[in-house]
């Protein structure tokens, strides 16, 4: 496969730039998301992944570069307004909206197009469509038993299931997964995942970050690295965990995690 | 003149916040709880000093009873009042920390009537003359046990084992903890002196007005509230600078923005235009 | 109307309705959106004043009253604009400088009567019973308003936001539009509270719209169990009575309002509402554990 960054993307990142204080945790980062793929984002331990992911998301604005998605300039705008513009994001730490159930949870972003307008949200009181999509969603990530449950009485592996399907019931046209296999088992990591590569294959373009670098490699049709800020590599899996500079990245410093 | 006049009229004024607004900003920076009641034990501090100024005829003897009473009087109200609320959401300590407010004024009120008590025989009042100008002995002792105070407070702070404690505990509790650092005594440690310093302003209020009433801590309570934001919540440092420069302001507003504004809103004006350009306070958080 | 029940009962329940449309108002931002305010009787005393200076001036009762209520809306926004910068602890602080703020103002300013107030307010013209019943109308329509919006998809949104703001624009509710939208509906519905108040009690001061009085408002909410309408209506219309009622009660009011205030914080967080729901669930529990 060729370097693919070099054609226009769905997601485009160029030259993006993030310091905290003296700290420079992203050093002009480029590349991009082709529609329909699977990206996986992988580094060690403070590479720089999830400011990434919170500088596309918008929790952070980057000092320097621009992010575009479907060719239109978003690095300014806020985080809902990105929502809107086709970007679903699954947190790694999981953030339910604890006063109401599992199916609430999901129904209020599968009625993105509801809640656009105060106003206009104000005049409709229905609800059943969005419960019913909501229950396909949570079905898609196995818990649509728990539809009813608080989220407070719920375990950790759930919840992450709850920010997925959160995340696609705002049908994205980008899907923004952060260690959604974190703290799952071995058998739910590798359902999770196998939902994550079906989803991809149904036509969701997707960029995964991952620790758990086995499910990665077997799920992403493409890896870029990041270590230390920077990008250090970009490909194909197998070529990529074969180059020097991404062993070396990773043996050096995560020997365990990289064996994992 | 005027404005030397204006300026010490301002830091003696400003002192009284610094000492008011220290133990709650200390509060917000343990337990993050906007300890509204806190003004209420500023005023229980006055009566004390009242009560046995006029009994005993000692005002040092007052001041040491008020700061004491009230500190254990501070203590009590964390036990029983905040401890079992702790883990609510942080509106709910704030909204019954102003019910306590009210509920306390209404008590002075109805124990020692609604129209206050005054020294039978006022001490310090007799003026002294100072850099030519004429001030109270009780306006020079304010700003000298204020001044004393907080420095005594900034030397427990510093220099020993339970001030670093404490100030360990302030920036991360849970560390404190691990490090075997006994928080629950420091948050009692923190309410007794965080009241008593209260109380040594009430005494001092009631010194320079010769009047203590229910409603005496009303105004300052809501002032105190905007001077720890400016300070940046839980910063000490920031909230004395912001005492003091209240106070200036105040001073010289009175004069210069009266015709706009009365002078208990110029505090919250100041504390709006801050607010919006810097949301975060005038200092910034030292913590959270 | 005044026949048929007495005049002390038709000055009663209007005393009644207006603090249930205050309680509801003060309900839309706080109980629904989750944003608390220690300043709302600014917005009232903007009603209050707009109204009563416009019908003063001439203006017929219902144009005074609803220019009150553009100006409380009006103000209610811009002050939910500079609101958007803080949160929590720093909203509370705000709101409340916003209170003080406008009683500052207000009593410097002549032209607004100062320390003095407006007296001699001009009559509705509807009569004590007629006013009587507009006010309970306008206080069910409200309460029929609070139960839609809360089934509806902007009160859908206001649960989220009240529960975790950052939550919510991930689900791509614009947080900051919503917020603004309770606090014009909220502010503006005070600005009518106050202006019918006005139009009541016929003489306004800066007094009338203190801290206390946002403290009043707030507890009626807080002890209905901040957001449920029902349980603010009940709380609101009992509060504002029970000094009638009970004379000795007027002495000790504040003691009463904030000993409530606190009690209800420390003990039973939910209010009367949560009071009652978890009051139904035992009951359920133990006919459900009975043979």
């Amino acid at each position: 496969m060729t370097a693919l960054s070099n054609t226009a993307g769905l997601l485009e990142i160029s030259g993006v730039t993030v310091r905290f204080g003296g700290v420079t945790a992203l050093d002009d980062v480029s590349f991009a998301v082709n529609e329909g793929e699977l990206l996986g984002l992988i580094g060690p331990n403070g590479a720089g992944k999830t400011t990434l992911l919170r500088a596309i998301t918008g929790v952070i604005t980057p000092g320097g570069g621009s992010i575009r998605l479907a060719g239109r300039d978003i690095t300014g705008l806020p985080i809902h307004a990105r929502v809107r513009l086709g970007l679903g994001l699954s947190q790694q730490l999981v953030r339910p909206l604890r006063s109401m159930t599992v199916i609430e949870n999901v129904a209020l972003a599968a009625g993105h197009a509801r809640t656009l307008s105060p106003l206009a949200a104000l005049m409709v009181r229905e609800r059943s469509a969005e419960r019913e999509s909501a229950l396909k969603f949570l079905d898609m990530v196995g818990i649509a038993e728990v539809a009813d449950g608080q989220p407070a009485n719920l375990p950790l592996g759930t919840l992450k299931r709850l920010e997925v399907a959160r995340a696609l019931a705002l049908e994205p046209r980008l899907l923004l997964l952060d260690e959604p296999l974190a703290g799952l088992n071995h058998v739910e990591a590798a359902r999770m995942a196998d939902t994550i590569a079906a989803l991809n294959k149904d036509g969701l373009t997707v960029i995964l970050i991952e620790h758990n670098l086995s499910e990665v490699l077997r799920v992403c049709s493409r890896l870029v690295v990041l270590d230390n800020g920077r990008r250090i590599g970009e490909g194909e899996p197998r070529a990529v965990m074969a180059d020097a500079t991404v062993r070396a990245a990773y043996l050096g410093r995560e020997a365990g995690d990289a064996a994992a | 003149m005027l404005a030397f006049e204006l300026f010490m009229q301002g830091l003696v004024q400003g002192s009284i916040y610094a000492l008011i607004a220290v133990g709650l900003t200390l509060v917000y920076g343990l337990l993050r709880i906007l300890h509204v009641a806190h003004a209420g034990l500023f005023t229980l501090g006055g009566y004390i000093g009242v009560l046995v100024t006029n009994a005993t005829g000692s005002l040092a003897l007052a001041l040491l009873t008020a700061m004491i009473a009230v500190g254990f009087v501070g203590m009590a109200l964390y036990r029983f009042c905040y401890q079992p609320i702790l883990d609510r959401p942080p509106y709910v300590a704030l909204i019954a920390s102003i019910g306590l407010f009210i509920a306390m004024e209404e008590i002075f009120r109805i124990i020692f009537g609604p129209y206050g008590l005054s020294y039978t025989a006022p001490p310090l009042q007799a003026p002294i003359i100072l850099l030519g100008m004429n001030l109270k002995a009780a306006e020079i002792l304010t700003m000298v046990g204020a001044l004393i105070l907080i420095g005594g407070l900034g030397v427990l702070a510093g220099r020993t084992r339970t001030g670093i404690a404490w100030r360990a505990t302030v920036k991360d509790p849970q560390m404190a903890e691990s490090f075997g650092i006994d928080i629950v005594k420091v948050r009692y440690l923190n309410f007794f002196i965080g009241s008593a310093l209260a109380a040594a302003a009430g005494v001092m209020v009631a010194l320079l007005n010769n009047l203590v009433e229910p409603t005496m801590g009303s105004v300052p309570s809501y002032k105190a509230l905007a001077i720890i934001v400016l300070g940046g919540l839980g910063n000490v440092r920031g909230t004395l600078i912001a005492s003091l420069a209240l106070g200036v302001i105040e001073s010289f507003g009175t004069i210069y923005l009266g015709f706009l504004l009365d002078r208990d809103a110029i505090a919250f004006a100041f504390l709006i235009l801050v607010l919006m350009i810097r949301p975060q306070g005038l200092v910034g958080r030292s913590n959270g | 109307m005044v026949e048929i029940i007495g005049a002390y009962q038709v000055s009663l329940i209007t005393t009644m309705g207006i603090s249930v449309i205050l309680a509801l108002s003060l309900n839309l931002i706080t109980g629904f959106c989750g944003q608390i305010s220690l300043g709302h009787a600014a917005f009232i005393g903007a009603g209050a004043y707009g109204a009563a200076m416009l019908t003063t001036a001439g203006w017929p009762f219902a144009a005074g009253l609803a220019a009150g209520t553009a100006i409380a809306a009006v103000l209610g926004l811009v002050v939910g604009l500079a609101s958007l910068r803080v949160r929590h602890d720093f909203l509370a602080i705000t709101t409340m400088g916003v209170g003080f703020l406008f009683l500052g103002v207000v009593r410097q300013q002549e032209w607004l009567g100062g320390e003095m107030g407006i007296s001699s307010i001009p009559d509705a013209g509807l009569g004590k019973g007629g006013y009587m019943v507009l006010v309970v109308l306008i206080a069910a329509a409200i309460a029929l308003f609070s139960v839609h919006l809360k089934r509806s998809w902007m009160g859908y949104a206001f649960d989220a936001i009240a529960d975790d703001e950052d939550t919510a624009r991930m689900v791509g509710v614009d947080a900051a539009r919503y917020k603004l939208t309770a606090f014009a509906m909220g502010t503006g519905l005070a600005g009518l509270g106050g202006g019918l108040y006005a139009h009541d009690v016929k003489f306004i001061a800066p007094d009338s719209f203190g801290f206390i009085e946002s403290i009043t408002i707030l507890s009626m909410v807080v002890i209905g169990g901040i957001g449920p309408v029902w349980g603010v209506i009940v709380a609101a219309a009992v509060l504002s009575v029970l000094p009638f009622w009970f004379q000795f009660i007027e002495e000790y009011k504040l003691l009463l309002y904030g000993g409530l205030l606190f009690a209800v914080m420390r003990f039973s967080p939910g209010g009367l509402a949560g009071f009652v729901a978890g009051f139904v669930a035992k009951h359920k529990r133990r006919r459900a554990a009975a043979p």
